[in-house]
């Protein structure tokens, strides 16, 4: 085995599993996810003399892997289908504004991880990859400005505004789950409001 | 930093004081993520910490960036699969060391991309020598380069391209890379941007060569500065050098002074590289163009 290949060996492939758990979050399609991530490897092999600190590799990693995903996204044109940001706003405001005791960190933490990436799903990709990029992989705001390749002060502000928007389409989620339980409920009984359907799904007071 | 705090209920506030205020609240709102994570200075950090508390909505905005944090922290990593390791491994060691500098494109380890059926390793590894191989050969097989015989300066469409680019090294660069799409729409013809781990684009701005519209684009090559001309195939295939240059699928090659010039026919445009270094230079990266954009073709 040559030093090169030991190199890439001991520098890329420890990362494999993250890498493929952010590409997961972005495509709809598991093989999709690891087509990226191996393309991505193969651009990291072919570009490897470019990687001068190895300490970076972490951050110069995810920043081939998001284009390697943007490029597949813009040859498929797929687009997340996302919910109204108003939308989300509103749940939020409405979590913060209220007089009630807050216990949202209970409903976080009770959150299923299917429940997770569906609200990260619902979030514009610019908000939802810095959000993941903190708050999953662990980098620092300086790092992440690297990655995407914006300031630091956009980091600063689009991690704020996404964890919000993360919070209202977590609230949002499950009002509507409430409400088709509700529904369900109705039916099955006749109209009658009644059920564990009316309060199920886990309150956020 | 703001000194929000919330008014008792009824007091009366001019409204545009009252507006103020909000937007220095929402500023500060802004920094909440920041601050929970711990990435603000010190004296900003201390602010918001006074800022709290007297603010009840500020601490329950703070609880959910901290809980939404926490949470997030507990999504475990997707173990990768043995076969995507095989694969990468595989199409790793049959790839021979690549030249310096060089990205060829996406397309590049698709030979090797997930199988439809199960295949056993030692045929995914066949597989994959095999479709290397191919792609090295394409690769180290680079287009043939056509130098040109006479004067750039005697073909009006480089003697243009020559003439703008001493007029532009010589000023500011006059856009932005998050314009390209607003070029992109400003012109009848795709422009493919060169993708290379050593080449950024730092920005695209539309000009007029000979009165015809065309595409410019500014690559930060290590520490040099390139650009790249794109013009209508029409304008392109004018000159017969131009054409006789690149009719057998490559990639024309010229210098004046200190200014090397590649040029390639690109799907329906015509592309230029120049720079302040001698074309064989620049050959690499315009013949990684052109191999992408065959590739992207299914040209042969």
């Amino acid at each position: 085995m040559s030093d090169r290949h030991a190199r890439f060996d001991a520098l890329v492939l420890p990362h494999l599993d993250r890498l493929l758990a952010f590409a997961a979050r972005r495509t709809n399609v598991r093989a999709d996810a690891e087509d990226a991530v191996q393309e991505a490897c193969g651009r990291a092999w072919l570009g490897l003399d470019e990687l001068r600190d190895p300490t970076k590799v972490r951050a110069w990693l995810y920043r081939i892997l998001r284009g390697v995903l943007s490029e597949t996204e813009e040859r498929t044109a797929r687009r997340r289908q996302l919910v109204s940001i108003t939308r989300l706003e509103e749940a939020h405001d409405e979590l913060v504004s209220s007089d009630s005791d807050l216990v949202f960190d209970e409903v976080a933490s009770r959150l299923t991880g299917e429940e997770v990436r569906a609200a990260l799903g619902q979030l514009p990709d610019d908000f939802a990859t810095v959000v993941e990029l903190h708050d999953i992989d662990g980098f620092k705001y300086h790092e992440i400005a690297d990655i995407v390749g914006v300031p630091i002060g956009t980091v600063m502000s689009r991690i704020s505004r996404g964890r919000r928007l993360l919070a209202g389409a977590v609230l949002a989620s499950r009002t509507a789950a409430r409400e088709s339980g509700f529904s369900l409920s109705q039916e099955r009984h006749g109209g009658r409001r009644g059920g564990s359907g009316t309060t199920g799904g886990g309150g956020t007071r | 930093m703001t000194d929000w705090t919330p008014l008792a209920p009824g007091s009366s506030e001019d409204p545009a004081e009252r507006a103020a205020r909000e937007n220095q609240h929402q500023v500060l709102i802004d920094l909440l993520g920041a601050y929970a994570d711990g990435e603000l200075p010190p004296e900003t950090t201390s602010q918001i910490d006074a800022h709290l508390v007297g603010c009840v909505r500020c601490r329950r905005e703070l609880a959910v960036h901290r809980a939404m944090r926490r949470r997030l922290g507990f999504e475990p990593p997707v173990a990768a699969p043995p076969a995507l390791r095989e694969r990468i491994v595989a199409a790793i060691a049959s790839t021979p060391l690549p030249a310096p500098s060089i990205d060829p494109r996406p397309a590049r380890f698709a030979a090797l991309r997930r199988p439809l059926v199960f295949i056993p390793l030692v045929s995914i590894i066949a597989a994959g020598a095999l479709g290397t191989d191919l792609l090295v050969r394409q690769r180290t097989s680079p287009a043939a380069v056509a130098p040109l015989t006479e004067s750039p300066t005697t073909i009006p469409l480089l003697q243009d391209v020559l003439a703008d680019y001493r007029r532009v090294v010589a000023g500011d660069l006059p856009g932005r890379a998050r314009d390209l799409d607003a070029v992109r729409s400003a012109v009848p013809f795709p422009i493919e941007p060169l993708r290379a781990p050593a080449v950024r684009l730092l920005a695209a701005w539309t000009t007029e060569l000979g009165q015809e519209p065309a595409v410019v684009l500014a690559y930060r090559w290590d520490d040099r500065i390139v650009l790249q001309y794109v013009v209508s195939e029409q304008r392109f295939f004018q000159h017969p050098a131009l054409r006789q240059a690149v009719a057998g699928g490559g990639l024309l090659a010229a210098n004046d002074g200190t200014q090397g010039i590649v040029a390639w026919p690109t799907s329906s445009a015509g592309a230029l590289l120049i720079a302040d270094v001698p074309p064989e230079k620049l050959r690499a990266l315009g013949a990684a163009a052109l191999l992408a954009g065959k590739v992207a073709r299914g040209a042969p």
